[in-house]
């Protein structure tokens, strides 16, 4: 809650829970036409609505290149949120929604575009008195960065604040990471700037961090000395769908790696901040991406699906989607073993891995604890027991679960392992906001613990960068897994090589 | 294969029968070799609800497993029953759960106090409670003050949930409840149904601050409650309450000025006891408003 110094001085204030509302203010979306703003932005701005979390006086312009006009794209907007919002479309809602949503068909690389977008944005805040509070949403493809950043630091409104949000990926490597960073500096300051991962909006995500600091039981185990090593997963079922030029550019690595997984990694091994402050979190992943290493090419493993079964149903390989080289070395899969060279994770290995069209779409954070040190039973009795896991399933069903051994009921003494499950919609019944939603909010309320800082991002391309060189040195034989498996052999080798093996489905 | 049991009752029971009977059903819900539902509880929830409450309480539980999981105990205490004993009814609340095959469930207790019994019932739910979790008790009408039933089960719970709108002759139960906050945790739903007023309110300060007569249009409990609070909080215990019944909380004039209305919707009935299940501690300006309800100015 944001008090204001009155709010602090009123007395009846005290003990009343004032929602975080967010000051008046324009949103401008580039890439309006996306598939992006169709399915994540317009959906989380209609159940930001729903629940009256948008600011009173509010504005939404939507800037893209295809041709209509503010009916035109309120009717397209509609059909989204009826087709991909959480929340049950209620008419009303829209109906106000809709009454501040404007759009602007313009291409930014002319020169009359940014006029253009200007003069609505003026006349939205001048009639809604929006006080100059502008957020700009870049939705749109990298290349497109540049012109629009030059001109909205030209444009930047002389009273109020300005935030920037960008989409991933941001560059391609660290050098364009980099030139990047230079280029919005140039206009905006740091703290104007929110760069989106929407794994960090993920509640499960989140609550990696009140799992381990909320909890006096798992910190102190939380080390070397307690954990055998950690697997982290981010498995999908779906192919490319139909994005292949991105995808041809990117690739696994690029695509999930960099961003989410890294990510994930660091929250799973910083240390406790002092405080939620974003700068005191960003602090300590930074630390964490900084030590992060991969101890060589033999600790990467990089894979393509070839054709394939998923759910039952045969579907290509790679090479055979849409768009795609029929000879492209693009990875759909990396599995990786790193190492967070610190004090209190040294020797421990991060195993990771991510893909597209695998059996199954799961993404898991599995901390795997070592083995009891003298089990006092006779060998048979325990051998159907496995180490003690805490899995934090962060999709689907999302929750924690801890594997334990237990006695199996009988004369004997036999041992198995049994899953306590905490189940998150089982707890907390009240449906789960979408990540979109919240780091929207966040940026309105210019609270950026939940976004990555410019350190963090180059940090992350750093190791990117060292594992993509030592791929050039080499041509797998690609396609070296099939659709609707868990990733080329290589991948199992590589934890079979340490006696370990991926946690079993 | 065996039938699927759903719910269990039984006349003049023991509390391990009801235990048992939680059990069998519980294991009842697994399909035939596999496991059974899960069990997620957040709270033990009780409610004492004498005779003529059962269909408000009812109609304010509905739903609330759902939101709330957790084991709900319903005791119903009928002490001019003319015998004694405990009738049982058990059954479970089943949830489907998104992208999970298993259900989360969660267990409903309803004990009817026949007699003698209704007059220790500590020790009767002491046995249900779940270990390690926080217990509400929900009082449905005026608590008998004093009284052994109260005085146990305020002994085993951590916050009670009363809603004084269900109280005769306000303000003076307020000085009975007002012994029992250094017992336990109290939540009124009347104070609750006033929040989205007391917001309202708190955004006109300054100007609030020398309000002399304060006009609420709503239950006796609120507009007592709305009197208090400003008495407490703007440390004004000369400001005067005028009163206007009405069945809910429709408005409130300062000095003769309406305030405005306040915006969105008032919240429905297990809303605002969801939202009470939510609250673990004391609450000071509640507390204090009591007292300021009681003040004469």
């Amino acid at each position: 809650m944001t008090e204001t110094a009155e709010q602090q001085a009123n007395p009846l204030a005290d003990g009343l829970s004032f929602r975080r509302t967010p000051d008046p203010c324009a949103l401008v979306i580039f890439g309006a036409s996306g598939d992006l703003t169709h399915k994540k932005l317009m959906p989380a701005l209609y159940s930001l609505a729903f629940r009256q979390l948008l600011p009173a006086r509010f504005a939404i312009v939507g800037v893209a290149r295809t041709e209509g006009d503010d009916d035109s794209w309120r009717d397209d907007m509609k059909q989204a949120v009826q087709k991909y919002a959480r929340d049950e479309f209620r008419q009303d809602v829209w109906d106000e929604l809709a009454s501040a949503m404007h759009y602007v068909s313009t291409d930014f690389a002319d020169a009359g575009g940014e006029a253009a977008l200007e003069k609505l944005v003026a006349r939205e805040e001048q009639e809604h008195t929006l006080g100059g509070n502008r957020v700009y949403y870049l939705a749109v493809p990298p290349p497109a960065f540049p012109t629009i950043v030059e001109a909205l630091g030209k444009q930047r409104s002389a009273t109020g604040w300005t935030r920037l949000i960008v989409e991933k990926p941001f560059g391609h490597d660290l050098e364009s990471a980099k030139k990047l960073n230079k280029l919005l500096w140039r206009h905006f300051d740091e703290s104007e700037i929110f760069r989106i991962d929407h794994y960090l909006g993920k509640e499960t995500v989140q609550n990696m961090l009140a799992l381990r600091f909320a909890n006096g039981i798992f910190e102190p185990i939380w080390n070397r000395q307690f954990i055998d090593h950690v697997q982290i997963t981010v498995a999908e079922s779906i192919g490319i769908e139909g994005r292949a030029g991105y995808y041809e550019q990117a690739g696994a690595i690029r695509d999930i790696f960099q961003n989410h997984l890294l990510q994930m990694l660091a929250l799973t091994a910083m240390e406790p901040p002092i405080d939620f402050k974003a700068d005191s979190v960003h602090n300590e992943k930074v630390k964490v991406l900084k030590a992060l290493h991969t101890p060589g090419p033999k600790s990467v493993v990089r894979g393509q699906y070839g054709r394939g079964f998923v759910e039952g149903e045969e579907v290509v390989g790679y090479r055979e989607e849409q768009g795609v080289a029929s000879d492209s070395m693009t990875e759909t899969f990396v599995a990786a073993k790193l190492f967070v060279d610190n004090w209190r994770w040294a020797d421990t290995p991060f195993y990771v891995r991510m893909g597209k069209r695998l059996a199954r779409r799961e993404t898991t954070i599995a901390i795997q604890f070592k083995r009891a040190p003298h089990p006092p039973f006779e060998e048979t009795a325990s051998e159907g027991l496995r180490p003690n896991v805490l899995l934090v399933h962060v999709q689907p069903d999302e929750g924690v679960s801890l594997a334990i051994g237990a006695k199996v009921p009988g004369q004997g003494m036999t041992i198995r392992t049994v899953h306590m499950d905490f189940l998150y919609g089982g707890a907390f019944r009240t449906g789960m906001p979408e990540a979109y939603e919240r780091l929207i909010l966040d940026t309105m309320l210019g609270d950026g613990t939940l976004f990555t800082r410019s350190d963090e991002v180059e940090e992350q391309w750093l190791l990117v960068d060292a594992i993509v060189a030592a791929w050039q040195r080499d041509r797998p034989a690609f396609p070296n897994y099939a659709a609707g498996t868990w990733g080329p052999p290589s991948s199992e080798e590589l934890l079979q090589r340490d006696g370990r093996s991926w946690r079993r489905h | 294969m065996a039938e699927t049991l759903t719910s269990w009752t039984g006349e003049d029971v023991h509390l391990a029968d009801v235990d048992r009977a939680i059990a069998e059903l519980r294991a009842a819900t697994a399909s035939e070799g596999g496991q059974p539902s899960l069990r997620t509880s957040v709270m033990t929830h009780m409610a004492w609800v004498p005779e003529g409450w059962e269909e408000a309480a009812r109609a304010a539980l509905s739903g609330m497993a759902e939101r709330h999981p957790s084991r709900t105990i319903l005791l119903y205490p009928a002490p001019n029953a003319g015998s004694n004993g405990i009738d049982a009814a058990v059954w479970l609340e089943c949830f489907a759960v998104p992208d999970v095959d298993r259900e989360i469930c969660s267990e409903v207790i309803e004990l009817h106090l026949r007699g003698v019994r209704a007059k220790a019932p500590a020790s009767i739910v002491e046995s249900l409670l779940i270990s390690d979790l926080p217990v509400f008790l929900r009082w449905r009408g005026e608590p008998p003050w004093g009284a052994q039933e109260l005085e146990q089960l305020v002994g085993v719970t951590d916050r009670l949930i009363v809603d004084s709108t269900e109280w005769d002759d306000l303000p003076h139960p307020y000085r009975n409840l007002e012994g029992l906050f250094d017992r336990a945790a109290v939540s009124d739903i009347a104070w609750a149904r006033t929040s989205r007023w007391r917001a309202l309110l708190a955004s006109l300060w300054p100007d609030v601050a020398d309000v002399r007569v304060v006009r609420v249009k709503g239950t006796h409990a609120q507009a007592l409650l709305i009197a208090g609070w400003l008495r407490s909080r703007l440390g004004r215990p000369d400001i005067e309450l005028e009163h206007v019944d009405a069945r809910r909380l429709e408005g409130i004039d300062l000095d003769g000025e309406p305030a405005p209305f306040p915006p969105g919707d008032p919240p429905i009935p297990s809303d605002v006891l969801s939202d009470e299940l939510d609250t673990f501690t004391r609450n000071p300006i509640y507390e204090a408003a009591v007292r300021g309800a009681l003040v004469e100015p």
